[in-house]
């Protein structure tokens, strides 16, 4: 007998989605995953949605497989995307071979590309350079990794399907050559839990070769790191990709008031490698300097990383895997009963955000072929999150700033309305505790005594807070007697509050200079005395 | 021309334009911006002396235990609120209710009488923003385990519609309610109600929370009240109506921006012009003409229109990277007033944020008059400008706790030096 028919190992966008695409179908199935929610490949990008233009010339499979969940997403996680449009743009230096290339590729794939005019896209983008010689417009967005994977967890759960955060799986169980089971270890408390299941599906991501390696089997994963740059303000209203061969610092990607520029590419030893360099930034800053001037000279943020998992054996270029850039984006499904003669279990390794739910929905076919369930997928075509009400919409702008109150439903969806219960309760819970991403004081209260939610950082990537231009500098101080009022449940409050802002001082490092290193001084001066009170003088 | 023209507006270049138009000389200072005092607690911190003094190229170890202690002494003796005598290390509040040590602190800071409370009344001012009663309650019970930590609400009309809308009171206008005639009439009402409450049976039926049977009993000795969003300092009326209550009342350090800091620099200011200083508030320096190893001349910007002042002698206190004395950007790191070369670690960071960072030891080296100074060629720079406060190379503040003192010491030396 089994606790479930299927875990699934990895809460990354994929995980998600085939946690979501199998509950749909009524296959039970649990998910583990060893951190938080989306907290690796899957919020560690730039955030664009993919209109496959990017993938045109060197890799159609790609090209095709985006456009079509380009506008599939567009339609089930209209809350996680802006539909800012993009825009790829020629420079002098570039070459027009390419171009040709690239707009053959658009029309074979069915990429829409629409030419405009450099004077009118001057006038649309008045810090773009004014050295770009063609213009196209392509149906690329822009996508909330952290919302989008909470969104996919949320609706899997209402179909009864279950995750558990911060499980580790130790090994997978095997009883002559088939999967019975998983052993995995709550990080938390330190407890063993032991998972019956007919089928194990690997959707680790960068960690899946280590989960496979468990017993024996060889994975061979690609970690490619790329390093992207936050920027201090909405540089572009649209994303602007360079119409050259796909390389570093080609990408601005803007999400609501910040810029995203991406991304770098180099092969890793492991997914852990994830801090940004200095020597990464400056390359960035070079390259995206192109489109425009003056790069330097606005205020980053942070710089931050993430490392994509790529199949290695995909790749059938002779010393593709030292460039990481080389190797396909393009998914693999690997039954291993077929590779190395172990039944039950499957892994999914390789693709890309945009195609996260064409992933789930091929691996969810194996599974429920293998289980022989006939019920077929629906995840195209039902909205991820329930409609939020009228009501509840005028609630919000009645209690909250609009922009506030926009900004916590989407991050919410049906939870806001226990929010609004508490802004209506205490009036003085409206206000808001982290001012640069406008959370308030509920919203945070709400988030940190969700079941779900174990530090800090949980609570920043289900609120935002901690991500804007102060680095937490204030929102830190702010959210620590809603901590408090969750007795027990978090860590002695000054390792916790240590541990958050070195991380945060993680993306800082690289890109210390200007406004963000005075706004470190700041910081440094507010928790030097909280924190560390003239240890000198005791 | 000016006898002396100071470029920048903080602690260490008020004082020492203070210092030195005491001294009779004629003092202009240039100020881009309004400085950091508002940000600060308006606590001193002085930090390990005797170790810092003998610390390679530390600002203590060219200017000498002697020049800190004046420094510091001479600070008092314009703002007698800060009491304590040289070395007695008074305690103060952290915003979150913990005691630390400090160098000198505003006598409504001083957290001493703590030590011997049995109950400690902390005020709750309805809204005050970044204050956390229950944190602090909690804090103040760990540190002093033998007075039991009551709450005790505060709300004022002035503020009433603001709690309608649910939006906070920042500590900064409390305090200025608070010097207000209304404020202070309100406050000696308030301290007097509080005082017969105290005394009176039905003193436990009216607080948030109580102790236990037993902690109640051990409540009936001496109180102590803990005030947020209150400063004293710099307001003989108020000082008054504190002096006059039957408990002592102790005031809570604040999350930035602070009331306490801003009356300082309030305090500086009006000292400063009451000897006649010239005070110049937003305007930057653009250009600095020299004659060998002489600046006599700096032209600023004010107004769109250039103005020069000339001068027998200059002080540069623009502050370090914070206060914006220095700029940093991915290509250059500069002196922004002057253009003067500056120690440049060769590390910048490291990885435990609130542990030394070695950018932070960035700035200007000095010869032991405090003159800019080339390690190298072992030369002084300019020998009639003087370098103070934060623009000041191989010191930290948030490491070595010493801000207030190398501030002080430092401006004080080069107003006697003018």
């Amino acid at each position: 007998m089994s606790d479930y028919q299927v875990v699934i190992i990895g809460g990354g966008a994929t995980g998600v989605g085939i946690l979501r695409d199998l509950s749909m179908r009524g296959i039970s199935a649990l998910l583990l995953e060893q951190g938080d929610l989306a907290h690796g490949t899957s919020s560690r990008f730039h955030g664009l949605l993919h209109s496959g233009a990017r993938y045109a010339v060197k890799d159609p499979v790609s090209a095709t497989e985006c456009i079509a969940e380009n506008l599939i997403l567009k339609k089930i996680a209209a809350h996680c995307i802006s539909d800012t449009g993009g825009w790829f743009v020629q420079m002098q230096e570039d070459d027009s071979e390419f171009e040709e290339q690239w707009i053959q590729g658009c029309t074979q794939a069915r990429i829409p590309i629409r030419e405009i005019s450099p004077s009118e896209a001057y006038e649309k983008e008045p810090l773009m350079s004014k050295e770009v010689l063609r213009v196209f417009e392509v149906p690329d967005a822009t996508v909330d990794g952290f919302k989008l994977v909470w969104a996919n967890a949320k609706s899997a759960k209402r179909y009864g399907g279950d995750f558990k955060t911060y499980h580790y799986v130790e090994k997978l169980i095997l009883e002559d050559k088939r999967i019975i089971g998983v052993a995995a270890r709550n990080l938390l408390n330190g407890e063993e839990l032991i998972v019956r299941c007919e089928v194990v599906v690997n959707a680790a991501g960068a960690w899946a070769s280590q989960i496979a390696g468990s017993i024996g089997v060889s994975l061979d994963v690609i970690c490619d790191k790329g390093t992207l740059l936050a920027f201090n303000q909405r540089l572009f209203q649209r994303v602007i990709n360079r119409l050259h061969p796909p390389s570093d610092g080609d990408i601005f990607v803007p999400h609501e008031t910040i810029t995203i520029l991406g991304t770098t590419s180099e092969i890793v030893g492991t997914p852990q490698e994830n801090s940004p360099t200095e020597a990464e930034v400056k390359k960035l800053l070079a390259v995206g300097g192109t489109m425009l001037p003056n790069l330097q000279g606005h205020r980053i943020i942070r710089a931050f990383a993430g490392v994509r998992p790529l199949h290695r054996e995909d790749s059938e270029v002779p010393g593709a895997a030292e460039e990481g850039r080389e190797v396909s984006r393009t998914f693999v499904l690997i039954d291993h009963e077929l590779q190395d003669g172990v039944r039950g279990l499957i892994s999914i390794v390789g693709g890309k955000f945009t195609t996260y739910r064409l992933m789930a929905e091929k691996v969810s076919d194996w599974v429920a072929q293998e289980l022989g369930n006939t019920t077929p997928c629906r995840t195209a075509g039902e909205n991820l999150s329930p409609e939020i009400s009228e009501t509840t919409r005028k609630k919000a702008s009645h209690f909250l700033p609009s922009a506030a109150a926009e900004k916590m439903l989407e991050r919410l969806g049906e939870d806001a309305e226990d929010v609004l219960m508490k802004i209506q309760n205490d009036p003085r819970k409206g206000q808001m505790l982290c001012e640069c991403e406008m959370v308030s004081v509920a919203e945070v209260e709400k988030v940190a005594s969700d079941e779900n939610t174990h530090n800090l950082a949980d609570i920043r990537r289900k609120t935002r807070l901690g991500m804007g231009t102060c680095q937490g500098a204030f929102c830190t101080y702010r959210a620590l007697p809603l901590l408090w009022q969750e007795k027990g449940k978090y860590d002695p409050l000054r390792d916790e509050l240590k541990r958050f802002i070195n991380q945060r001082w993680k993306g800082i490092r690289p890109v210390l200079w200007g406004q963000q290193l005075r706004e470190t001084e700041l910081t440094r001066a507010i928790y030097a005395s909280i924190l560390e009170p003239n240890k000198n003088q005791e | 021309m000016w006898d002396g023209i100071i470029v920048g507006g903080g602690l260490a270049g008020l004082l020492a334009g203070i210092r030195a138009s005491e001294r009779g000389k004629r003092i202009l200072i240039i100020s881009e911006g309004v400085g950091s005092l508002t940000y600060s607690s308006g606590v001193m911190d002085f930090g390990d002396v005797e170790q810092l003094v003998n610390q390679e190229k530390h600002p203590y170890s060219l200017l000498g235990e002697r020049a800190v202690r004046s420094g510091i002494e001479y600070f008092q003796t314009l703002f007698p609120e800060y009491q304590e005598n040289w070395g007695a290390s008074p305690q103060v509040l952290t915003p979150l209710g913990t005691p630390r040590k400090a160098g000198i602190v505003p006598k409504g800071l001083n957290a001493g009488a703590l030590q011997d409370a049995q109950r400690i009344v902390l005020v709750v001012p309805e809204g005050l923003k970044d204050f956390f009663p229950e944190v602090i309650k909690s804090n103040l019970e760990r540190s002093y385990p033998r007075s039991i930590v009551v709450l005790y609400p505060l709300r004022i009309a002035k503020f009433e519609p603001w709690h309608e809308l649910g939006k906070s009171v920042a500590g900064m206008d409390y305090a200025k309610y608070w010097r207000s005639v209304q404020g202070i009439k309100l406050l000696n009402d308030f301290l007097d109600r509080l005082a017969q409450e105290m005394a009176s049976e039905f003193y436990e039926a009216n607080v948030i929370q109580g102790g236990s049977a037993i902690q109640r009993n051990a409540g009936n000795g001496k109180s102590v009240v803990v005030f947020p969003g209150l400063v004293t300092s710099f307001s003989k009326a108020l000082e008054k109506v504190i002096a006059e209550a039957p408990f002592p009342v102790v005031e809570l350090t604040a999350f930035p921006p602070s009331a306490s800091g801003h009356t300082l620099y309030e305090g500086l200011k009006r000292r400063f012009r009451g000897l006649g200083g010239e005070l110049l508030v937003g305007s930057g320096v653009k250009h600095v003409e020299r004659h060998g190893n002489r600046c006599h001349k700096v032209i600023i910007q004010s107004k769109g229109k250039d103005t020069a002042f000339t001068s027998h002698s200059f002080i540069l206190a623009t502050g370090g990277i914070f206060g914006g004395g220095i700029e940093v950007t991915p290509e250059v790191v500069w002196e922004r007033a002057f253009g003067l070369p500056l120690f440049i670690p060769t590390a910048w960071t490291s990885a435990e944020f609130l542990g030394e960072q070695p950018y932070a030891r960035i700035g200007l080296e000095v010869d032991g008059e405090l003159r800019p100074f080339d390690s190298q060629s072992n030369q002084v720079i300019l020998e009639n400008v003087r370098v103070v406060g934060r623009l000041l190379a191989h010191w930290d503040p948030w490491v070595e706790h010493c801000g207030g003192g190398v501030s002080l010491a430092s401006g004080w030396f080069a107003g006697e030096k003018i």
